[in-house]
């Protein structure tokens, strides 16, 4: 590889540093020696633009090459350098989800002061974009800002996916109706026109704008003016997207919400089988300048108000208690009849025997065949 | 010539000069008009029209007072008490307004004196006269009953015994007069001579506040109209401070050259009086209206009213000589919007004791909202009364809400007061893989007629695909008379 060649290929990486995340993630992933370059072209694009680079864990396994990249001043174990925007960010730009996994994957959390894209596959899933925007809304609020949150949407979203509810986001979120307000413009124009003037303002903690399908005018153009005014005020703008395509915007992150199975809600007893508990969504990385596009499933807890990771299959083996105790003679009263069974221990001839609780909560749950 | 139905004959209800020399007369009946001269031009009358032509020149008389009334179909009550020397006397305001007219191409009649009665008449019947206040009388006394404002019956019954003349009338005794022909004559008379006090009834409130600029050069550029406002309310603010309040809704008036007038009214959600904000919510006010706007030859008159005004409280700067109130910025950001988008354009949701779920939260535009709202009272303490600490069970309630419930098709339950297997919405199908409920919600039986809503009982549903679902069952099953009806109501998180 001739300096020229090198050169040349390093602009044209440069330049999809800056268009195309998606591009540089796929080369990432498909071999280690890619990626490895990658890294190296990255310092060097890092060195070029003149800004400090900043420093990120080392995939686990990523082979350490320092003599091939002699003018990359790192230390070994500081291997993958990630730059975001223009400035180096302070540890505070970031708001952290308090999931392990997901926050290492975003470098940190999500950009603070930034323009975030959230989508949901259909109009179907605005239960789960919703709810986890308004989740990292919480996390916003919780840090002690009494600030209200402004939600834009235009009239079509909130036809079509229900408007918010503040009831429900109170006691999900902890969100008090006086801290919410509500624009529902009849035009994406007018919409847009009222994110930008709601993005530069500080004495808002966080503005959603919800937008519904792919409209053209949502392009590169109106995302840059939305994420630099977020900048330039260090408040978070989240853009929902209902059923929309992933097309380029100026936003850092895209996730990708689905709602995902909810686990069982949580008795004395243990888990509640058949019972619906806290919420949980599939979080996928569509688009970051720093992450390998990866899946996470979370589970928000209203109480405490963080989310929690579930690990894959925990919800099926963390499943101790049996719907309906055996009887407790040993013998199953009604083996023929499926595997749940209504009122079991009522029939059944144990003088004496107090249902447990989680029998008596076994009682009121919704009667069904399996 | 302008023809109307009177009386189930077509009759001239008004003629212009030509026809006049035509020796037509208005009441004549279309077809002896036509008789007499088949080429007349007869165009249907519209009132609705001339109503809403009279209303705009209204409007435009507002340049010379804020107390501008209508009278009848075709003429104008103009109270110019204290304003007649703005335009540099009476003369040359009547002048004023008479040449104005004549160049939209409008024929006026008008006529001022000290009364709206003696001037009713000086305009109908003397034509352009000034009155000096005490010769009502002398105006008056020749002048035919028809300019004393009276029901034609009476006119006739007082023609009948020879009162033919104002004057007639007035020298007439009283006693008598007021039997026979009824309180409203003298009523008329005493108003006409300045005896009895006549209110002219405006159309529109004064504002209490208002300034205007007189244009040499008519200004049509939104630039310059906006201009123009922070001048003038600059020269408000000063009022405004005088009187220690803040403008709680602001009109602007821009008056045409050719007597258009367009009427720009923006509100505030708290008292203001800083010209800048006040000009950046006509900012946003006038980029909304501009297709509405319709500059034409310019406008030569721009007046700022304060339509209403609240206290104005001031705030406490702290040491660095700043003032810090987030709610304030909040508030100037809402009056942005409101201004270009509509009054509801930002909403603030406010809790209602209710426990119907569509009912619980109130959707108020941010104007009409409280600013603070007290968190709801704990019950009192009492002494001797048993505590209950049990933990409040809140039912689980959606982060969406439909704003009306969705119709949807459930074909099977498990059993009839059972949750559904599964459930057709927005034709797509949906399999429930788990459900919790039911929650009964009864209608509120305060608020309407019995039996005309039924009970629902809500269920949490999962899907197969792990999204949540808030349906309800309308009805029971073999209760009410048609079967149970479904709906989604809400989505979960």
């Amino acid at each position: 590889m001739t300096p020229l060649d090198s050169s040349a290929a390093l602009w044209n990486l440069l330049e999809h540093n800056r268009n195309n995340c998606e591009w540089k993630l796929t080369v990432m992933a498909t071999s280690a020696v890619a990626r490895e370059t990658v890294f190296a072209l990255r310092r060097q694009i890092a060195k070029i633009e003149g800004t400090l680079p900043e420093r990120l864990q080392a995939p686990a396994g990523a082979p350490v090459d320092a003599p091939r990249n002699p003018t990359a001043d790192v230390t070994p174990h500081d291997l993958t350098i990630v730059r975001r925007g223009l400035a180096v960010a302070p540890p505070d730009a970031f708001l952290r989800t308090g999931a392990e996994a997901l926050d290492t994957a975003l470098g940190g959390g999500l950009p603070k002061a930034a323009l975030s894209e959230i989508h949901g596959a259909a109009t179907r899933d605005a239960g789960a974009v919703a709810g986890f925007a308004l989740s990292l809304v919480s996390l916003i609020l919780k840090q002690g800002s009494r600030l209200p949150v402004l939600w834009i949407g235009t009239a079509e979203v909130f036809r079509e996916a229900g408007f918010p509810y503040a009831t429900g986001l109170h006691r999900l979120f902890g969100i008090e109706p006086e801290q919410l307000l509500f624009s529902e413009a009849p035009r994406l124009l007018d919409a847009l026109w009222t994110a930008e003037e709601a993005a530069r303002m500080t004495a808002l903690a966080a503005v959603v704008l919800e937008i519904r399908g792919s409209p053209q005018r949502l392009d590169l153009t109106a995302t840059r003016r939305l994420h630099a005014r977020a900048q330039s005020a260090g408040r978070p703008v989240f853009l929902l997207r209902q059923a929309g395509e992933a097309e380029p915007t100026a936003a850092p992150v895209r996730l990708v919400l689905s709602a995902a199975p909810s686990a069982p809600r949580q008795t004395i007893a243990g888990p509640l089988a058949g019972s619906i508990g806290r919420p949980a969504f599939t979080v996928s990385i569509g688009k970051s300048r720093t992450a390998l596009p990866g899946q996470f499933t979370l589970e928000w807890n209203p109480d405490e108000r963080s989310f929690e990771e579930r690990r894959t299959g925990e919800e099926r083996a963390a499943n101790p208690v049996p719907v309906v105790s055996a009887s407790r003679r040993g013998k199953d009263p009604a083996p023929a009849s499926g595997a749940v069974l209504a009122f079991a221990t009522v029939g059944s001839p144990a003088a004496g025997d107090q249902p447990s609780p989680g029998e008596r909560a076994a009682h009121r749950r919704p009667r069904r065949a399996g | 010539m302008i023809s109307h139905r009177q009386a189930n004959a077509q009759r001239i209800a008004a003629l212009d000069e030509r026809a006049e020399a035509l020796h037509l007369k208005r009441g004549m009946g279309i077809a002896d008009a036509r008789a007499m001269h088949p080429s007349i031009d007869v165009v249907e009358a519209d009132p609705e029209a001339d109503r809403r032509l009279l209303e705009s020149l209204a409007d435009w008389c507002d340049r010379y007072t804020p107390l501008v009334a209508i009278d009848a179909a075709d003429g104008l009550f103009l109270d110019v008490t204290g304003c007649t020397h703005l335009f540099g006397g009476e003369r040359a305001m009547l002048d004023d307004i008479l040449s104005r007219f004549f160049h939209q191409g409008f024929d006026v009649r008008a006529g001022l004196a000290a009364t709206p009665g003696a001037a009713w008449a000086a305009a109908r019947f003397s034509g352009d006269r000034i009155v000096p206040g005490g010769e009502e009388e002398a105006l008056l006394a020749p002048l035919p009953l028809a300019a004393l404002r009276i029901e034609p019956e009476i006119r006739a019954s007082l023609e009948s015994v020879g009162l033919r003349t104002a004057g007639a009338v007035m020298a007439a005794p009283r006693a008598p007069l007021a039997r026979r022909f009824g309180g409203s004559l003298l009523l008329r008379l005493d108003q006409a001579l300045g005896r009895l006090d006549e209110a002219v009834s405006p159309r529109l409130p004064v504002a209490p506040l208002s300034v205007e600029r007189h244009l040499a050069e008519p200004i049509m550029l939104t630039d310059e109209i906006e201009r123009l406002v922070k001048m003038l309310a600059t020269t408000l603010k000063a009022d405004l401070e005088r009187r220690g309040e803040g403008a709680r809704r602001l009109a602007l008036l821009l008056f045409r050259v050719d007597g258009a007038v367009s009427r720009i009214a923006v509100g505030t959600s708290r008292p203001l009086r800083e010209p800048l904000l006040i000009q950046k919510l006509f900012h946003e006010r006038l980029a909304a209206l501009e297709q509405d706007i319709d500059a034409g030859y310019g406008f030569d008159l721009v007046r700022l009213s304060v339509l209403s005004a609240a206290t104005f409280d001031m705030q406490q700067a702290d040491l660095t000589g700043e003032t810090r109130d987030e709610g304030a910025d909040i508030a100037l950001f809402a009056d942005r919007i409101r201004a270009r988008l509509g009054h509801s354009a930002v909403l603030k949701p406010v809790a209602v004791e209710s426990h119907l779920p569509e009912r619980a939260v109130a959707m108020l535009p941010y104007a009409e909202a409280p600013q603070r709202v007290s968190a709801p009272k704990q019950p009192d303490k009492m002494p001797g009364k048993i505590q209950d600490t049990r933990p409040v069970l809140r039912p689980e309630r959606p982060i969406r809400l439909f704003r009306s419930p969705e119709p949807i098709e459930v074909p099977a339950t498990e059993m009839p007061e059972g949750p559904p297997l599964n459930f057709r919405w927005r034709r797509a199908l949906y399999r429930v893989a788990r459900a919790e409920g039911p929650e009964r919600i009864a209608p509120e039986w305060w608020r309407q007629a019995a039996g005309q809503e039924a009970t629902r009982d809500y269920f949490r549903i999962e899907d197969s695909d792990g999204r949540r679902y808030w349906l309800y069952r309308q009805g029971l099953y073999g209760a009410a008379h048609a079967a149970p009806r479904w709906f989604m109501h809400g989505v979960f998180a």
